[in-house]
């Protein structure tokens, strides 16, 4: 047998148990996950929470601030997103129309700029 | 004798190291679609005024409970409490502590705890939309989730949600009124202290409300809650004697007038200022 065949038997065993050591028996833990990591269904969830009180209070501003909890994408998007996975889903049509009614608003809604003092 | 093979004991270290190295760093597990359980305890806190603020626009306590129960937290109205009074010691508004604390307050007279079958049902099923609004108790139609990244996750079989009994609507505008009021003679508490406690009309205690304290030249507006370790409906201040307070809850509280420090007689014939302790009450 050639002399590098047992260090090389020796080093796939030694990946082998660091691999299941690192993937199995102390794999690398996720405890402080954002939101964005959300499985679809729990933020169409959210979303549809946010569209619940919109539809009672009509504040837009409100509603895309607590949207930027998703991070990065428009209002509009994130509320698009929810639908289609509620309609996926089969939410119920009362649900639906409320999510279509957020959606709406975040395509309409422009944030009002922060008024800037000129300088001289 | 034998040698010891150290070839082949440096040969797995080094495996091990690189399979290590490959595990937790170029390929860690990876969890892409989690659940809100996990989420930075930050994060939870604004699921649950998004919970408590739908709550308050739907009344559905089923469902509020559901979403609630997707966080994880051993005890759903102790986490809201506990959160409406870091709210209120933050000085966030104060619409949004009281939706907070009303869910808090709801949780204890409504429904039962929702139980873990029924948890895992709305995690797995995304049941918490279709079921409660339908109320019908059928199993909702079956949803093409994607499977979490971790193979080993146990298997949850469905079972429908319970439908909720009927959900006792707050009443946000009824005033608060005046229904008991003691006087407190107890030489061990600080002098003139005025104790409040508000409670629903279920006599469970309400943190976030606000008290409107007024005399003669003066007003002061606190709220319950910030002393968790009396009560989470608790609220104190101190009186000073031959001044004449009235008092109220919220805004639209009906006004307790006329409340001064009573005198109280100590072991010695002499007297002490005493204090009241007051309880106001939403119909």
């Amino acid at each position: 047998m050639p002399r590098w065949i047992p260090p090389l038997v020796a080093i796939i065993i030694g990946i082998a148990l660091g691999l299941i050591y690192g993937w199995v028996i102390s794999p690398v833990q996720f405890v402080d996950t954002t939101p964005n990591s959300l499985r679809a269904d729990y933020r169409a969830d959210y979303v549809l929470m946010v569209a619940e009180t919109y539809h009672a209070n009509q504040d837009a501003g409100l509603a895309a601030r607590r949207l930027a909890i998703f991070g990065g994408d428009a209002p509009a998007t994130i509320s698009a997103q929810a639908l289609q996975t509620g309609q996926a889903s089969g939410y119920a049509p009362n649900d639906i129309s409320m999510l279509q009614e957020l959606t709406r608003a975040m395509q309409a809604y422009q944030p009002v700029p922060t008024a800037v003092e000129s300088t001289p | 004798m034998k040698r010891f093979p150290w070839e082949w004991l440096i040969a797995i270290v080094v495996g091990f190291s690189l399979g290590l190295l490959y595990a937790w760093v170029i390929s860690p597990v990876r969890y892409i679609d989690i659940t809100p359980n996990t989420l930075r305890a930050d994060f939870k806190d604004q699921f649950r005024i998004a919970i408590a603020a739908s709550y308050a626009s739907t009344h559905d306590l089923g469902r509020a409970k559901a979403r609630l129960a997707l966080l994880g937290d051993s005890d759903s109205n102790q986490a809201l409490t506990a959160q409406s009074q870091r709210m209120l010691a933050a000085g966030e508004s104060i619409d949004v502590v009281q939706q907070v604390a009303q869910l808090a307050a709801n949780l204890l007279g409504g429904l039962a705890q929702i139980q873990p079958s029924a948890m895992a049902t709305v995690s797995q099923k995304t049941a918490i939309p279709t079921a409660a609004a339908t109320g019908s108790g059928t199993a909702a139609p079956t949803i093409p989730v994607e499977s979490p990244t971790i193979e080993s996750t146990p298997a949850i079989v469905f079972t429908p949600t319970p439908r909720p009994t009927h959900t006792p609507v707050p009443t946000p505008g009824a005033p608060y009124i005046l229904i008991a009021q003691d006087t407190v003679c107890n030489s061990n508490l600080t002098d003139g202290l005025m104790q409040i406690t508000v409670v629903d009309k279920h006599n469970h205690q309400i943190p976030g409300v606000e008290i409107i304290i007024s005399w003669s030249g003066g007003e002061e507006h606190f709220f319950t809650g910030l002393k968790p370790e009396i009560a989470n409906g608790y609220a104190d201040y101190i009186m000073q004697a031959g001044i004449s307070y009235t008092v109220r809850v919220a805004e639209a509280g009906t006004p307790a007038p006329n409340l001064t420090a009573p005198n109280c007689p100590d072991s010695g014939g002499q007297t002490y200022t005493g204090g009241l302790h007051l309880t106001f009450q939403q119909p």
